[in-house]
């Protein structure tokens, strides 16, 4: 193994690469202008090709052109720029076309404040484009490491699932620099379990089969028989059709293709939960870091606390929150989103720690846990329940 | 477990980032874990950076700096903002740029670092250079010969000068060259606070 000592920028551009990526295209935006930096300098030296678009929409179109074209494809961007997916997206989850995209979440609306993290794409990532009909695949990567084996990893579920899949980071993780080891070649990468399967051609006629199996190829257009791979609705052969019942067979498998092979998507770590504890932080990337070190700290003071990071937001895993417990979601931002997913899933309400533009302090949450404990609600920005 | 927190904290330009990343990769020759959250205005020169450094024997869970052990000042605005943070700790600053409080709150070491690299390296620039070889020996966790590889790997262009930069740090700490407020061994007593 290879050890350095670099930002989550960089281990997503050596995951990338490992994976097999041969197209980036994408506009620089921070805080993840450094992997298109970064692609820029590595794709040229494995015969892969860097294109600098105009703008996001134009970049991710163009990544799906490339995928169509049978390569693997990725672009970056933070969420002034994945709004702007929000055209190609529905076009890739739709004709079924992989691609990878990085979302490096700062905090907002609009620009915001371009050097800090936030976290409020999370329901964004769920509905990327308009129309429904869809599931979405999304993985949070916590860490650089993470961040270097979520790439290798979105590029395998993009080509199993044949769909977009989205790598919700934060600024914290795109920007923090971090040890983390990389393998030196293809054998230790193989050990690791990374690794992402090459292109396949789909032969055609049925490209989209009203099933919802997983590892078919897509489509690569030129290549096989038909498939037009246009952004209206298709029929099993590929061809473009206005019929209701064939739009109800295509929806049923972009669902159910995804929802019916949870096990391959689904990841979390939980800690301390062994022994059922009375309070249970959840969170993902970044934040969930600072929840460990807070519940460490609560049961050393001797209070009943745990907590569940969640690895993959989408689909959402409600099946780790029917244990009973005082929940509490831990977010870079001040409304709330994954607390509503938690209240949702585990049928009761659950408390909000929201903070905007930096993590929460460790000692805010221990404070937190401990009013939890004493059955008082959490104080983070003292309004967020009054708010709702 | 291990942990070990930096905070290093300047104005654009002073070499903050890179002091962070030279001392997280010489940790990581050193067989340790490490982290470094940066932030810093939008400004290439001049606005304010903040470089947060952990330190441990496994994956270091929370990134953030809330008890910093080695807190370096380069700039009155970093030390007025972040002097909190480094109540157990021991603070390095520079008294060319830091007036300190009165009286001191907390055990501080004045590093006459711009001076100290320009009388040794030649170089402003190698200041930072001079408080983390300071920092490292504080740190008392990383060996030197670790910073010097790192830091000759990471820029090679400046290898000599960031070398004399980071032995003059270290030395400056031991209390061979210490200054009037410096070399008083203050830092190398556990801290009583701390714990």
């Amino acid at each position: 193994m290879k050890k350095l000592f670099d930002t989550g920028n960089a281990a997503v551009t050596e995951g990338a690469i490992l994976a097999g990526c041969s197209l980036f295209a994408g506009y620089p935006i921070t805080p993840a202008t450094e992997i298109a930096e970064n692609m820029s300098r590595r794709l040229p030296l494995t015969g892969g090709y860097y294109v600098q678009a105009e703008d996001e929409t134009a970049a991710l179109h163009i990544c799906i052109g490339a995928s169509l074209g049978g390569m693997k494809a990725m672009t970056s961007t933070s969420g002034p720029g994945y709004v702007l997916y929000a055209d190609p997206y529905g076009w890739a989850i739709g004709s079924e076309i992989p691609v990878v995209i990085i979302n490096a979440q700062r905090v907002g609306p609009v620009s915001g404040i371009t050097g800090a993290p936030g976290q409020g794409e999370f329901y964004l990532s769920r509905y990327p484009t308009h129309g429904g009909n869809f599931e979405t695949i999304v993985l949070a990567p916590g860490s650089v490491q993470e961040a270097f084996s979520m790439t290798v990893e979105a590029f395998a579920l993009a080509e199993r699932f044949r769909t977009p899949v989205t790598i919700l980071a934060d600024q914290l993780v795109t920007d923090g620099w971090e040890s983390f080891e990389i393998p030196e070649n293809a054998e230790e990468a193989l050990s690791l379990g990374l690794y992402a399967p090459a292109r396949r051609v789909h032969q055609g006629p049925c490209f989209y089969p009203a099933s919802d199996h997983i590892d078919l190829p897509p489509v690569v257009l030129g290549r096989g028989t038909g498939g037009a791979c246009s952004d209206w609705t298709p029929t099993e052969e590929g061809y473009d059709t206005e019929d209701a019942a064939a739009h109800m067979r295509h929806a049923y498998r972009l669902i159910h293709k995804i929802r019916r092979h949870r096990e391959i998507i689904d990841r979390q770590e939980s800690y301390m939960l062994e022994d059922n504890p009375k309070i249970v932080l959840v969170s993902y990337g970044s934040p969930s870091r600072v929840a460990r070190s807070a519940v460490k700290a609560a049961r050393e003071r001797g209070l009943s606390a745990g907590c569940i990071r969640l690895k993959s937001l989408w689909p959402f895993q409600d099946q780790l929150f029917r244990r009973k417990a005082v929940y509490m979601a831990v977010e870079l931002n001040a409304e709330g989103q994954l607390v509503r997913e938690i209240e949702r899933a585990s049928h009761a309400p659950a408390h909000f720690f929201g903070t905007c533009g930096e993590l929460p302090a460790a000692s805010a949450l221990l404070e937190a846990i401990a009013r939890l404990s004493r059955g008082l609600p959490p104080e983070s920005l003292r309004w967020e329940r009054e708010a709702w | 477990m291990l942990r070990k927190e930096i905070l290093i904290s300047g104005f654009g330009g002073q070499g903050v980032v890179r002091a962070g990343q030279i001392l997280g990769y010489s940790s990581i020759l050193a067989g340790l874990r490490a982290s470094m959250l940066v932030s810093h205005g939008t400004e290439t020169r001049g606005g304010y950076v903040r470089s947060q450094v952990i330190l441990a024997d496994e994956p270091v869970d929370n990134p953030a700096v809330e008890r910093a052990d080695i807190f370096c000042a380069l700039s009155q605005a970093a030390y007025d903002r972040f002097l909190p943070l480094a109540a157990w700790g021991l603070t390095l600053y520079d008294p060319y740029f830091v007036a300190p409080a009165a009286p001191l709150p907390s055990a501080h070491l004045a590093l006459a670092a711009r001076g100290l690299a320009l009388e040794k390296s030649g170089r402003e620039l190698a200041a930072n250079m001079i408080f983390l070889g300071a920092a490292l020996r504080g740190l008392a966790l990383i060996p030197l010969s670790c910073a010097l590889q790192a830091a000759r790997e990471i820029m090679p262009r400046h290898a000599e000068s960031n070398t004399l930069a980071l032995e003059a740090g270290y030395r400056h700490c031991t209390g061979e060259e210490a200054g009037p407020l410096g070399g008083n061994g203050v830092f190398l007593q556990p801290n009583p606070k701390k714990g």
